[in-house]
């Protein structure tokens, strides 16, 4: 090999690095997420990093605004015609970022490519009980569902419109990857794989133009650095801030925090299965055992609220007369002998919630006190765990887990995929043993009379409650840490909903 | 000469093939894919897509026909991307290469000299010093020096970028990082043969003979001693590169170790399997190259 081989192949690969971007002026928008999601067509993958970007450049049919109620978007109305038949009002003269106008046969189009199987769309599952859309007149279309469909409007939040004409032009894949088009308030730049996705703001959207002319999403793995990136000004968004970064964040001079509840509930999965919790007693002495006003001030720096069930406070069916566990050591050590151990009893339980270690350890020792001697067990999060904890139900006397709802506000979003013995609720399929569940879950799923379902919902969680197949905690804040120079707040659902962001100070 | 070149290249072929083995067996009992690539849907969708992916049929059928698809350059595609796993991988290379090969020289440039003087100035302050360095060096891990270099350099002093990969600037961490893990082996490897060597006989000739003993150390002490130091170069080429997948990950490089990590997360199989051949191609082509250097520099081997 020639002597300057070597450095003349390192040299050409240092002058291939991309210029800087770093000169970016305060019209600039930065946001820090983990990874990229890898495509960003929004209809081919589920990755919450993917949506965060894609409701940015999308538009669905509905809205969900900062209270989380429902407000139009591209649906300027909607209605149950009947108990599988709903209309919606497509909006006039909204335009996609290439110039082209919406139609109802793009929203057609848009489902018909979720609901065709050969496109193999992760995101079918969701709306898989859609038959049909039709396209009634130039402003009307109407959604049929095989069976009454509670959730449909849920769902519809987030499930964006996309161009017909523009992707049958340029194929799914380069959609996805170079030409993507929406009808939303930032249009597509560029898009550097694990570096950074770069929107700029669509002048003709019809809300109007957003407030930071640039929007870029940054791919920063590593939580400490993208802490370093919002210290020094890189980075103005961070999502994910752990109780022990708040003390520092909340008297940092640039940056500051933004929390709310969010679904995402914390329970401990008993193992109805085997001794001890088998026996009502022992679960409910569980349930006593836990000081769970502690843990939430002491452990996760009051960010987090009891709930009676796994149901969360924000999701539609939640019923407040449920009031949860109070501590009760003394209440807990009586039931425990009533379930058949006066001398306490040895268990383990399980858990790959890394994050969560803390509590799940203070957890474990509250239990140890009242006589439930447990020997907390932590495994390494992924596939090993999903796999052997989780599908195959591995985990005896109990697991810790959190469930999210993937931000459906409805008690079946929790109660469905956690309690249902049908396969991929795995709590109902291996840990839960509970009588009459099923039905009723069934029940309040397929009916759209809103009043009844809640009924239903409200007789679940009583006898959720009473029979207490988890140790049922509390529900966790999403936490964002924001630049002092952006206004922002952060929302019960965890979006990313950027065009409500603004620069501070004006 | 040729028999030790034929020898070294059934060697190469048989590591890659026991890798590949390793790679895919470990994969394969880490859990269920289809679980993770789609999580909500019932489970008739989940057996057609095991089967569609051959996930169905036995182990050794499966490894047959990865092995055989290998051979073709063909690693499958990525279940995450959807699309081919080696091009993805081979696109990110040149990053970690770069990473690697300015980590390795930096190492150099600061183990030679310092290993020279501190053997020939023995006990002095600077060989203290320079005990100490190694000490750090090899107790601190490459994630916790990284994010002690970002808190200096980056928040505190504001002199370099935190993360990413923009500028010239953004490639300084993270070569000074990996630099750190490297360089202490290095530095007790040049200090030692130095020392084992200054004082043999022929350097003592050549001193006698009045040789300055500035050119006694550079042509005749250093050539010898560099036989151990490139035998451990070439080892700690490898190191870098594995320890390349944190520092990607800390400074948020868009390379080749992140994309594995990732994937690892994902049980992404044919991203880990092209990652992890990429990495084990590099590394016994680097040993190669080190076993011919070795030959080049000590005639002595070329007899046997």
């Amino acid at each position: 090999m020639k002597r300057w081989a070597l450095p003349a192949f390192v040299l050409t690969l240092v002058l291939s690095l991309p210029p800087s971007l770093h000169a970016q002026a305060k019209d600039t928008l930065t946001v820090a997420l983990v990874s990229h999601a890898p495509t960003l067509d929004p209809h081919m993958h589920f990755e919450r990093v993917g949506i965060l970007v894609n409701i940015n450049m999308f538009d669905s049919l509905l809205h969900r605004n900062t209270k989380l109620e429902f407000e139009p978007s591209i649906a300027t109305s909607w209605k149950a015609l009947n108990d599988t038949q709903w209309e919606f009002k497509i909006r006039k003269g909204v335009r996609f970022h290439n110039g082209e106008t919406l139609t109802p046969e793009d929203v057609k189009y848009s489902f018909d490519r979720v609901i065709d199987q050969t496109k193999k769309s992760p995101q079918y599952g969701n709306i898989r009980a859609i038959k049909e859309v039709r396209v009634v007149n130039a402003d009307t279309v109407h959604i049929i569902t095989d069976k009454p469909f509670p959730l449909l409007l849920e769902r519809l939040v987030f499930f964006p419109i996309v161009p017909k004409k523009h992707i049958e032009a340029v194929g799914d894949q380069a959609f996805g990857s170079t030409a993507p088009v929406g009808t939303g308030p930032w249009k597509f730049v560029e898009w550097k794989r694990d570096q950074y996705i770069k929107l700029e703001a669509f002048d003709q959207h019809w809300r109007g133009k957003p407030a930071f002319k640039y929007l870029v999403f940054r791919a920063i793995p590593e939580i400490a650095t993208q802490v370093a990136e919002i210290k020094t000004g890189g980075v103005d968004l961070m999502r994910n801030v752990s109780a022990d970064l708040l003390p520092e964040f909340k008297t940092h001079p640039q940056a500051y925090i933004s929390s709310t509840p969010i679904l995402r509930v914390h329970y401990l999965a008993l193992d109805m299965r085997s001794a001890p919790f088998d026996k009502r007693p022992a679960r409910q002495a569980a349930n006593y055992a836990i000081d769970k006003g502690t843990v939430i001030q002491k452990l996760m720096a009051g960010l987090g609220t009891q709930t009676a069930t796994v149901v969360q406070p924000l999701a539609f069916g939640f019923d407040p007369s449920v009031k949860p566990y109070p501590y009760d050591a003394k209440k807990a050590k009586e039931l425990l002998a009533q379930a058949g151990y006066p001398n306490g009893v040895d268990i383990t339980l399980h858990s790959a919630f890394v994050e969560f270690r803390p509590v799940f350890e203070a957890i474990c020792q509250m239990l140890t006190e009242v006589g439930i001697r447990t020997t907390p067990k932590m495994w390494d999060p992924g596939p090993a765990w999903n796999k052997f904890f989780q599908t195959e139900g591995k985990a005896t006397n109990g697991y810790y887990g959190s469930w999210g709802n993937y931000s459906v506000f409805d008690a079946d979003a929790v109660l469905h995929p956690l309690y249902h013995t049908e396969p991929g609720g795995w709590v109902g399929k291996w840990y839960a043993r509970v009588e009459g569940l099923d039905k009723l879950i069934d029940e309040a799923r397929s009916s759209v009379d809103q009043p009844k379902r809640k009924k239903v919902y409200s007789q679940i969680q009583t006898m959720l409650r009473e029979e207490a197949p988890s140790i049922f905690l509390f529900t966790q804040y999403d936490t964002l840490a924001i630049s002092k120079k952006v206004q922002y707040a952060a929302r019960g659902d965890e979006w990313l909903w950027l065009y409500d962001a603004k620069p501070a100070g004006r | 000469m040729l028999t030790l070149l034929i020898r070294r290249v059934v060697r190469l072929v048989v590591v890659l093939v026991g890798v590949t083995l390793v790679t895919f067996t470990i994969l394969h009992v880490s859990g269920d894919p289809v679980s993770l690539i789609m999580p909500e849907a019932p489970e008739a969708d989940r057996a057609a897509l095991r089967v569609a992916m051959g996930f169905d049929d036995p182990l050794p059928v499966q490894f047959t026909r990865f092995l055989a698809n290998t051979a073709r350059g063909n690693f499958g595609n990525s279940f995450f991307h959807r699309a081919p796993a080696l091009p993805l991988v081979l696109e990110r290379m040149p990053t970690t290469l770069l990473l690697s090969v300015f980590a390795m020289a930096l190492s150099l440039a600061l183990a030679v000299p310092l290993g020279i003087i501190t053997a020939i100035r023995r006990a002095s302050l600077l060989d203290w010093g320079a005990t100490l360095i190694v000490f750090l060096g090899t107790s601190m891990p490459v994630f916790w020096t990284g994010i002690m270099l970002i808190l200096l350099f980056a928040v505190q002093l504001r002199v370099l970028p935190v993360s990413g990969w923009e500028s010239w600037a953004s490639l300084v961490l993270p070569t000074v990082t990996l630099a750190t893990f490297s360089t202490p082996l290095l530095l007790r490897i040049v200090r030692s043969s130095m020392l084992e060597v200054i004082n043999l006989d022929y350097v003592r000739t050549a001193r006698a003979k009045g040789v300055s003993e500035w050119f006694v150390i550079c042509r005749h002490a250093l050539i010898n001693a560099a036989l151990p130091l490139v035998t451990v170069a070439g080892l700690q080429f490898g190191l870098l590169l594995t320890g390349a997948i944190i520092t990607e990950t800390v400074f948020a490089v868009p390379g080749m170790g992140r994309l594995i990590v990732g994937a690892i997360r994902q049980l992404d199989f044919p991203i880990v399997q092209a990652g992890v051949f990429v990495f084990a191609m590099i590394i016994v082509m680097v040993n190669f190259t080190v076993d011919l250097l070795y030959i080049y520099l000590n005639p002595q081997i070329r007899v046997r």
